[in-house]
């Protein structure tokens, strides 16, 4: 049950952030011709996605090392936000990293949509609040270590975007493809042309 | 090829260099200052500021030489560019590590840059000259 309405606020978001991934388009010639692709995962992202998931386990050793170094250096409030920020950010890195792997391989839309929203959202902030904030004490090899994260972070985020415009674009096309396959043997194909009139899955029909 | 290991483990370390040879440099003056003598002049530190400010800004750029190689995919898959750049940049980054705690002389870390910095790109240019010119 929460799954269906986290997935259907998914689809809502990338209707909103892709605008015309729920409108009837046409059949542009570009886009009949990208869609005979055999698969639209995207290779930036998924090297960007791996190299992340091995780089992960030494940024977070060295960023808890670095934490314990400096952490009587710091005030009161920003130890607490220090250690939550570590927390928050490994539990979302881990879901982030594996949602991202399951949507782009399995070319669905909904996970890579949640996980570019995770990055976007959540990674991004974070990750520039510990690169930038001069408050918690960012010691050189935080500075070098940080700095490739955002590297990462930064360079997930833009692919990410094209990766789903991409595949959202090939799945409309491959959807209004497959109603006119459906309607083939039921009409036949001499005298008949089809007027799509509305953005409905039948489209209505004129015999000339 | 099998399960490839090799790719990751080749990033991995390279970063590592990147890493360690950034921080080198965020620290260059503390860096200078602790290899020389006490009494040690102006003109030797400039001198010695110097040398190791030429070598990491070399070193940066033939790093940089070899991720665009790795990552555009010329040598990525090629086992033997692979095991080179693998050991030399995880030597580079052990020595480094001496280099900062052990305190060594500047020039000290030409040693480092010929064998695990210069000696992997120069393989890296061979490798891709033979992509591009016996291949294409």
């Amino acid at each position: 049950m929460a799954a269906a309405t986290v997935r259907k606020a998914v689809t809502s978001f990338t209707d909103v952030v892709f605008p015309g991934s729920s409108n009837y388009h046409g059949l542009n010639t570009p886009q009949l011709s990208r869609s005979g692709n055999e698969y639209v995962s995207n290779l930036p992202l998924q090297m960007a996605l791996y190299f992340n998931a091995f780089y992960f386990p030494f940024w977070l050793v060295t960023a808890i090392i670095m934490l314990a170094a400096k952490y009587h250096a710091l005030s009161n409030v920003y130890q607490i936000i220090c250690i939550s920020i570590l927390i928050v950010m490994t539990l979302i890195e881990a879901i982030r990293l594996y949602v991202g792997f399951l949507g782009n391989l399995k070319e669905q839309v909904p996970e890579l949509a949640g996980f570019w929203m995770l990055t976007v959202l959540l990674q991004a902030p974070l990750i520039l609040f510990l690169l930038f904030n001069e408050a918690t004490v960012i010691l050189p090899l935080e500075r070098a270590v940080h700095g490739i994260q955002t590297a990462f972070v930064l360079f997930e985020v833009f692919s990410g975007y094209f990766a789903i415009r991409h595949m959202v674009n090939y799945q409309v096309t491959k959807f209004h493809l497959k109603q006119f396959q459906q309607l083939e043997p039921l009409y036949g194909q001499d005298d008949l042309q089809f007027y799509p009139v509305s953005p409905s899955p039948e489209p209505h029909l004129k015999r000339i | 090829m099998g399960v490839n290991g090799l790719v990751p483990a080749r990033f991995l370390t390279l970063v590592s260099h990147l890493i360690i040879t950034i921080v080198i440099f965020m620290n260059l003056d503390e860096n200078v200052t602790a290899c020389l003598p006490l009494d040690h002049t102006s003109a030797d530190y400039d001198f010695n500021t110097n040398l190791l400010m030429v070598g990491l800004i070399l070193t940066l750029v033939f790093l940089g030489i070899e991720f665009v190689c790795f990552l555009s995919g010329i040598s990525m898959f090629m086992p033997i560019q692979c095991l080179i750049s693998t050991f030399a940049h995880a030597g580079a980054s052990i020595a480094l590590s001496y280099f900062i705690v052990d305190v060594w002389k500047c020039y000290n870390y030409y040693y480092v840059f010929a064998i695990c910095s210069a000696f992997p790109v120069f393989t890296e240019l061979v490798v891709v000259v033979g992509a591009m010119v016996f291949r294409v």
